[in-house]
């Protein structure tokens, strides 16, 4: 069996009287992309900074890359790569430099420097700039930077804080498809804090919510999105007022109505559609599609994360 | 370990040359203090500029408050411009990080004095043309440069345990200001002081020890300031609080 990167084990962190992290176990199998999923305030980037080892726990351990964080966070630092809450990068130096500052960091010899500025400035579309000093970019393009200054050395391992955070959307998705790439062509283990769901959604295997501290959900993205709901909606010909009064009067149907064109039936928990697709085909309706509403990752997010009645 | 020390002082060195090379922000500046150092005052004081022991106090002096401009940003800075926790993250150690960043500094001071020098000595040997090369005795520059090297070291100690300490680049330029101008005045404040046959046998007793002897107590006394400030910076340097400041 292999180490996992992550395995936590009742963490606490307290600061003062607040308690960041709430005996948080979970595990994070070597060479996926785990998302880390949660409200500002949950404790996602005190999460990361444990594992990193800049902060101690109060309670409970964590190893990384089978590492103590505790006792061991010099080696955790030297194999993890990070992209933390603020991009970090030296504005005043080019984007050469910054990656160069890296490379040195982690002692890879000059040629690999230079081969692998080429080669993650190329993947990342920023060659041809990277002469500029890295304050004039836009901050799409920096957070680019700061990722392929995170991955330089061929890291493990790397934490991702909020990559996208700030983004315009297009900036996002080229960020998004950067960063599968990465995860797919270098095996490399992503631990990635996100508010956004469609990024956990795409780039993620597996998911854990965090919610004042505490785990919320952890599982892959599609066992998180809860089955199908009670809504059907049907599309098609001949659909109107009739025949939505007509379906309302079925037995476990809970209502009806014309939206948008569609017929939207509120069907019981656990009732299923066959009768009401029998109604339809015996009024003649010209049914190109019927579906049932799936709740989205964002709905089920909204859900555990408020589950205490605390929205 | 002296790779890593290396690599911070290489980082450090990068960014401060890049204000040095734009002339609206620091550049003109250095210039005008060279043209000042290296130029006018030479011209003004001749072939004293070089020889003078008072210029073993000058130069220190001079370069230990050109260290302080830098070492103020050395953890505020960073902290400001929010790249500290990235570098904390990083596989460099604690006494890399503190020690990249002081010897930068230092370098810095030392590089300070001796542009300034290097002008100031073909400045001189031009106004005194054909009377050779204007250049300061070997022992002066040993004593010169060793006391540099000793006052900017212990400089950027002060300077980076309150670095470490400000929120801001100005909380600690404003801390390092005023420590500069006691370490400044508090000398003369204390000659001052003194009555008149105290300053005569205090003159009297610096005479006969010589300008080897002197030297010597001064590097010896910085040299030891300078290691208790390192270590009290070490001390100090708290990877986990930095972090979370």
């Amino acid at each position: 069996m292999t180490t996992p990167a992550i395995h936590a084990d009742g963490l606490v962190r307290d600061f003062g009287p607040i308690r960041a992290l709430d005996h948080l176990s979970f595990e994070v199998p070597a060479g996926i992309v785990f998302g880390f999923l949660g409200p500002n305030g949950a404790g996602k980037t005190t999460a990361i900074r444990t594992f990193l080892g800049l902060v101690d726990p109060t309670a409970g351990s964590a190893r990384v890359l089978g590492y103590d964080t505790r006792r061991e966070g010099d080696r955790i630092r030297e194999r993890a790569g990070a992209l933390l809450e603020h991009h970090g990068l030296y504005e005043r130096l080019t984007a050469e430099q910054n990656l160069d500052f890296a490379g040195r960091i982690w002692r890879m010899s000059p040629g690999d420097r230079r081969a692998r500025t080429r080669e993650l400035l190329e993947q990342f579309g920023l060659y041809a700039r990277r002469r500029e000093a890295a304050g004039k970019w836009s901050r799409g393009m920096k957070q680019k930077l700061a990722v392929a200054r995170a991955v330089f050395h061929r890291p493990p391992l790397v934490f991702l804080d909020e990559p996208t955070a700030g983004l315009d959307p297009v900036a996002s998705a080229a960020l998004r498809d950067d960063l599968a790439a990465l995860a797919s062509g270098q095996g490399v283990t992503v631990f990635l804090t996100t508010h956004n769901l469609v990024e956990a959604e795409r780039l993620c295997d597996l998911v854990g919510v965090i919610r004042n501290g505490k785990l919320a959900a952890l599982g892959p993205p599609s066992t998180l999105r809860p089955r199908e709901t009670s809504t059907v909606r049907v599309s098609g010909t001949g659909l109107d007022a009739s025949v939505a009064a007509d379906v309302s009067a079925l037995p476990g149907v809970l209502g009806a109505a014309i939206e948008g064109g569609e017929l939207v039936v509120h069907l019981r928990e656990g009732e299923r559609a066959s009768a009401l697709v029998s109604l339809l085909v015996a009024r003649d309706v010209g049914i190109d599609e019927v579906r049932r509403d799936r709740q989205s990752l964002e709905e089920t997010f909204l859900e555990l994360v408020h589950e205490d009645g605390d929205r | 370990m002296i790779g890593d020390i290396l690599t911070v002082a290489w980082k450090e060195w990068l960014e401060f040359r890049d204000q040095l090379l734009r002339l609206r922000r620091g550049g003109l500046s250095a210039l005008v203090v060279l043209v000042m150092l290296g130029i006018f005052t030479p011209i003004q004081m001749g072939p004293l500029w070089l020889t003078s022991p008072l210029m073993l106090g000058y130069w220190p002096l001079l370069s230990s408050g050109m260290v302080s401009t830098l070492i103020a940003d050395a953890f505020a800075g960073e902290r400001e411009r929010h790249t500290l926790e990235t570098l904390l993250a990083s596989r460099l150690s604690d006494r890399a990080i503190l020690l990249g960043k002081l010897v930068a500094a230092m370098l810095y001071g030392l590089v300070f004095t001796l542009a300034n020098v290097v002008v100031g000595v073909v400045t001189l040997t031009i106004v005194h043309w054909g009377e050779g090369l204007q250049a300061p005795a070997p022992s002066h520059v040993l004593y010169l440069f060793s006391l540099v090297t000793l006052a900017c070291s212990t400089l950027a100690g002060i300077g980076v345990f309150i670095s470490l300490k400000a929120s801001t680049v100005r909380q600690a330029q404003q801390t390092l200001g005023i420590i500069m101008m006691v370490l400044f005045i508090g000398p003369v404040l204390f000659i001052q002081l003194l009555d008149g046959d105290a300053r005569v046998s205090l003159a009297a007793r610096l005479t006969t020890m010589g300008t080897g002897r002197i030297v010597a107590w001064a590097c010896a006394t910085l040299a030891l300031l300078s290691a208790i400030l390192i270590a009290m910076g070490m001390a100090r340097f708290r990877r986990g609080k930095l972090s979370l400041d």
